[in-house]
């Protein structure tokens, strides 16, 4: 069945690439949703069944391919009205249009990917396709940024294949070698651990550059200034959730060994320092853009402390993870409207956006409660989960700090975004459109289901959550 | 004689770091493959032909000749100047990169419990820092790629130290070498080229806070 | 017979200087002056007289005196295959290393002994260099103690012979890193020019500017007798123990005659690096015996 879905999504690809007409462009745009939107209901049903050899429907998988397809609609919806207001040739909507299909096809299998040279090879592609997405502006600048990208991902991804070539000799003196999620943990029981340390470095720090954590951040960073909103929207969610799974599964690989309190304390300081290096930089940004790639930043970095802090972390982390895709996705969505409306992205040429556009505006007030995770906000619940983690575990240490930092975070992004809304003291040029409401409904949709899942996470979801952490210590 | 390559492709590395010219630096590169192709023949002699072919003619048609003749005519095409201009002096590079052996020889101690072919791992992890340090420590755009082709070959010679069991893993290395390293990077590259008129990082500079 | 090598370093000493000339001279497309042509020169130095400036001391006159015995010395340490040299003991390559050193050390205290600015310049360039050098002799000699597990000369030579291929491999590697110490203690092309005549760019030849007569003689075939030794070293890493004489003494004179065309081709293919490229370079060698250290450490499977 996935197979099926892989041929035929590759071909829609294709066809995409070729076809220059508006309406084909459309259906196939369609015809791909309803088949995006079916393999994962399949999914959903078929839960913990393996498909084609080399992907499994596991629950870590399916949750954020859920995440994935929801969030398709709203890319796709965006990326044409990104289009059509920068008037670009037929072409270039192809390509954009082709590679955004590729895109989420690879993030697709890299999320159910269930060998880890098979998500290894996912993750490499989708730096490819989404290099194609981020320079499509064609401007020096973007050029700059994807330059920037590829490289450090190459890198990255370099390191961590040194990482499973480590691997690989670890366990090949065992009699069958397996390179499944599954099988992996038990091959490594007898791995000394020292050997251990050096293979989670490895893979970890190339997967840094994917989930957009401390010593790789930088990447991610540049990628989300000059990429067209819709794609920043992607990278800033889905494609940090496929680094977010890949640390999170090398992480439960040797979960079991030995070394797991070393790997906490790893983790503890990629987290810690993202957070840090976040609120640093917030304090002094001024383009919208970068302070919402910073803002993403400092998510991670709690997500890897939540990981990082066990028990209840787990289930925490991916649930943070989950809510922040939906507000970042919002943030984006919305940033394009703004970027219209004032034909710039810098903060302090802006403001007094409640006169200008009111939904955009309510859109934007929404997202900063629900992005610094106040009360109403499910990133609140999450938080405050992974908090009690960390105090549980005994990290109070790390608790201070981490809070501390939160809040220097939390305060900028406030002081920008009320900027933004109220500030009147600039003589601005008037908009040179009429702001469209029905832009922002996909934000309300979004808004409203973090608020939702917060107050009320359905069931099914946590289910679904609970079954991917059920093997961790 | 493995370990007499693998020691000429560790003084290749120490060498890199005082060669002053692009020229010099295309021609390690060359060099180097030469000695990857001398390590694999050695070292995988028992595997199935085709694949001992395939990764033969990795090492010498793309490593060999392919990679080096596309650096010459980027170097060419775009006018870049001849030096590779570093940011440290060349002494240092050289201590650092000596320092960067001495450390992964430890390295290689400190690790136990693990049947490697020590000498493989020393070579692999020195030439995987040294190109971080030379894409570090370089100005330009091609030397990055150069650092990148070390850290491949690097990866190469940790792949070659899996033995004969592990072609598939060999394979895929090699594949990713083809992929990245000249597809994406090399387009880029032209595409700088195209865009700025001088290759520089300093170009690479204005995304900022 | 112990003093057999020291009658064989002393002889090719004589015509080794003529050999690098030659072959410059030929790659340069000229006939050139005969093999023996240096060291008639050094012969018409050491019939003249010294003449000594009213502002140096003692040190001075006695420094080229001190320099060539401490060559002398260093060369009856040589061993010859596996005949012991005219002295041998245990750790006698660290005898060798510092005896050497003490008559740099005269050399250059006798060139800031005249006050000559330029000569002060050059002993200090010297100096930097040797002590850039020093320690890529001194791991390359560890390694090889390493290796065959003894620590004088004798026992190493005696002793490197006994493994198998990779004794071979890593005594070609050490003559390489052996012919670049030469280069550099000589003060020969890649780091110094001798034929250069612009004081500011020179090293060796600006410390004996104010040497003259016999004096001048002695240093200039102390640095033959360095050539001929370091070609005797590079030589006993491949000449075959318990062989006859008739068999060593060819392969002994060969490996001087390659060594010494070497260096003629060395210098002249390479041009002189600008001074501020030498440190890097003479680094260089100190890595690559480094690399020869671990390679040996490796191989031998001896941790710390």
């Amino acid at each position: 069945m996935f197979g099926y879905y892989l041929i035929i999504a590759f071909i829609i690809g294709i066809v995409l690439m070729l076809n220059r007409n508006r309406v084909v462009r459309i259906l196939l745009l369609g015809l791909f949703l309803a088949m995006q939107t079916a393999i994962t209901i399949y999914a959903y049903f078929h839960l913990n069944e393996t498909n084609t050899i080399y992907f499994k429907f596991d629950a870590l998988g399916v949750i954020f391919m859920c995440v994935l397809t929801l969030l398709s609609y709203t890319t796709i919806y965006h990326s044409f009205v990104y289009l059509q207001h920068r008037a670009d040739s037929s072409r270039s909507q192809s390509i954009y249009f082709a590679a955004l299909i590729i895109l989420i096809i690879v993030m697709t299998c890299a999320y159910l990917a269930s060998y880890l040279g098979v998500m290894w090879v996912f993750i490499e592609l989708t730096t490819l396709s989404v290099a194609v997405l981020i320079y499509h502006e064609r401007t020096p600048l973007s050029l700059e940024a994807t330059w920037k990208y590829v490289f450090i991902c190459s890198i990255g991804i370099t390191i961590t294949f040194i990482g499973i070539i480590l691997l690989s000799i670890a366990i090949q003196e065992t009699e069958i070698t397996n390179f499944s999620f599954k099988a992996i943990p038990d091959q490594l029981l007898h791995v000394s651990a020292s050997w251990l340390k050096m293979i989670f470095l490895f893979m970890i720090v190339g997967f840094c550059t994917k989930m957009g954590l401390f010593p790789m951040h930088t990447a991610a960073i540049d990628a989300h200034t000059v990429a067209p909103p819709p794609i920043s929207a992607f990278i800033s969610t889905t494609l940090m959730n496929v680094g977010f799974i890949s640390i999170f599964r090398t992480y439960s690989m040797f979960a079991h060994t030995s070394i797991l309190p070393w790997m906490n304390m790893i983790l503890f300081l990629c987290g810690l320092i993202s957070i840090i290096v976040s609120a640093a930089y917030l304090l002094k940004v001024n383009h919208l853009k970068r302070m919402s790639a910073y803002s993403s930043i400092e998510h991670m970095g709690i997500a890897a402390i939540g990981i990082a802090s066990g028990g209840i972390g787990y289930f925490a982390a991916i649930f943070h993870m989950i809510l922040h895709s939906f507000v970042k996705a919002g943030v984006f969505y919305q940033i394009d409207q703004f970027h219209r409306n004032f034909r710039t992205y810098m903060i302090n040429e802006t403001g007094n956006y409640f006169k200008r556009n009111l939904p955009g505006a309510m859109v934007f007030l929404l997202l900063l409660i629900a992005i610094t995770a106040m009360p109403p906000s499910g990133l609140f619940v999450t938080e405050f989960w992974i908090f009690k983690a960390l105090f549980k575990s005994g990290h109070f240490f790390i608790l201070v700090l981490a809070l501390f930092f939160l809040s220097i975070a939390m305060y900028s992004l406030a002081k920008n975004f009320l900027y933004i809304l109220f500030n009147q003291t600039k003589d601005l040029l008037p908009a040179e459109e009429k702001p469209n409401p029905t832009e922002t409904y996909s934000q309300y949709i979004l808004l409203a289901l973090v608020f939702y899942l917060g107050i009320n996470p359905p069931v099914g979801m946590i289910n679904l959550i609970k079954d991917a952490v059920i093997n961790l210590p | 004689m493995t370990n007499i390559l693998l020691i000429a492709f560790a003084i290749s590395l120490i060498y890199m770091g005082i060669a002053n010219r692009l020229s010099t630096y295309i021609n390690i590169l060359a060099v180097q493959g030469i000695i990857l192709f001398g390590v694999s023949f050695i070292e995988l002699i028992q595997i199935n032909t085709i694949n001992l072919i395939f990764i033969l003619f990795e090492t010498i048609v793309f490593k060999t000749i392919a990679i080096p003749l596309f650096l010459n005519y980027v170097i060419k095409k775009n006018n870049i100047v001849r030096e590779a201009e570093p940011f440290l002096p060349d002494f240092l590079s050289v201590v650092i990169i000596t320092c960067i052996i001495l450390g992964s020889f430890i390295l290689s101690n400190i690790i136990t419990g693990v049947h490697i072919q020590k000498m493989f791992f020393l070579v692999a992890i020195s030439a995987l820092l040294s190109g971080l340090f030379i894409i570090i420590t370089r100005k330009k755009v091609v030397t990055h790629i150069m650092g990148y082709l070390v850290i491949e070959n690097g990866v190469f010679i940790l792949s070659l130290s899996t033995g004969n069991k592990m072609t598939m893993l060999v394979n895929a290395g090699i594949t990713l070498d083809i992929f990245v390293s000249v597809l994406v990077l090399g387009v880029f590259v032209n595409r700088i080229g195209n865009t700025f008129e001088e290759m520089n990082v300093d170009n690479l500079a204005n995304l900022k806070d | 017979m112990p003093g057999l090598v020291f009658i064989l370093i002393i002889l090719t000493s004589f015509f080794f200087t003529g050999i690098v000339i030659r072959t410059k001279s030929i790659f340069s497309g000229r006939k050139g002056p005969g093999i023996f042509q240096p060291m008639k020169d050094i012969g018409r130095l050491l019939q003249k007289e010294n003449v000594y400036s009213q502002t140096s001391s003692f040190i001075f006159k006695i420094a080229p005196d001190i320099y060539f015995a401490s060559v002398l010395i260093a060369i009856m340490l040589i061993p010859f295959g596996n005949q012991k040299g005219i002295f041998s003991f245990d750790g006698d390559f660290v005898f060798f290393a510092y005896i050497l050193a003490v008559g740099k050390f005269f050399s250059i205290i006798g060139a800031l002994d005249t006050g000559n600015s330029l000569e002060g310049m050059g002993a200090s360039r010297e100096a930097l260099y040797s002590f850039l050098a020093e320690p890529a002799f001194f791991i390359l000699m560890g390694s090889l103690a390493l290796l065959t597990g003894y620590t004088s000369f004798a026992d190493i030579f005696n002793g490197i012979h006994f493994g198998s291929y990779i004794s071979y491999a890593i005594g070609t590697l050490a003559s390489f890193v052996l012919v670049l110490i030469a280069m550099i203690e000589n003060s020969r092309m890649p780091v110094d020019d001798p034929k250069t005549h612009l004081e500011l760019t020179m090293i060796h030849e600006v410390m004996v500017l104010d040497n003259s007569g016999f004096d001048l003689g002695l240093i200039l075939h102390a640095t033959n007798l360095k050539f001929a030794m370091y070609g005797a070293i590079i030589a006993n890493l491949f000449l075959t123990p318990g062989k006859e004489w008739y068999f060593s003494i060819p392969i002994f004179i060969g490996v001087q005659i390659l060594f010494a065309v070497v260096v003629g081709t060395l210098e002249s293919f390479i041009a002189r690096f600008r001074m501020s490229h030498n440190p890097q370079f003479i680094f260089t060698i100190t890595s690559i015996s480094l690399l020869i250290f671990f390679a040996v450490l490796l191989i031998l499977g001896k941790y710390f």
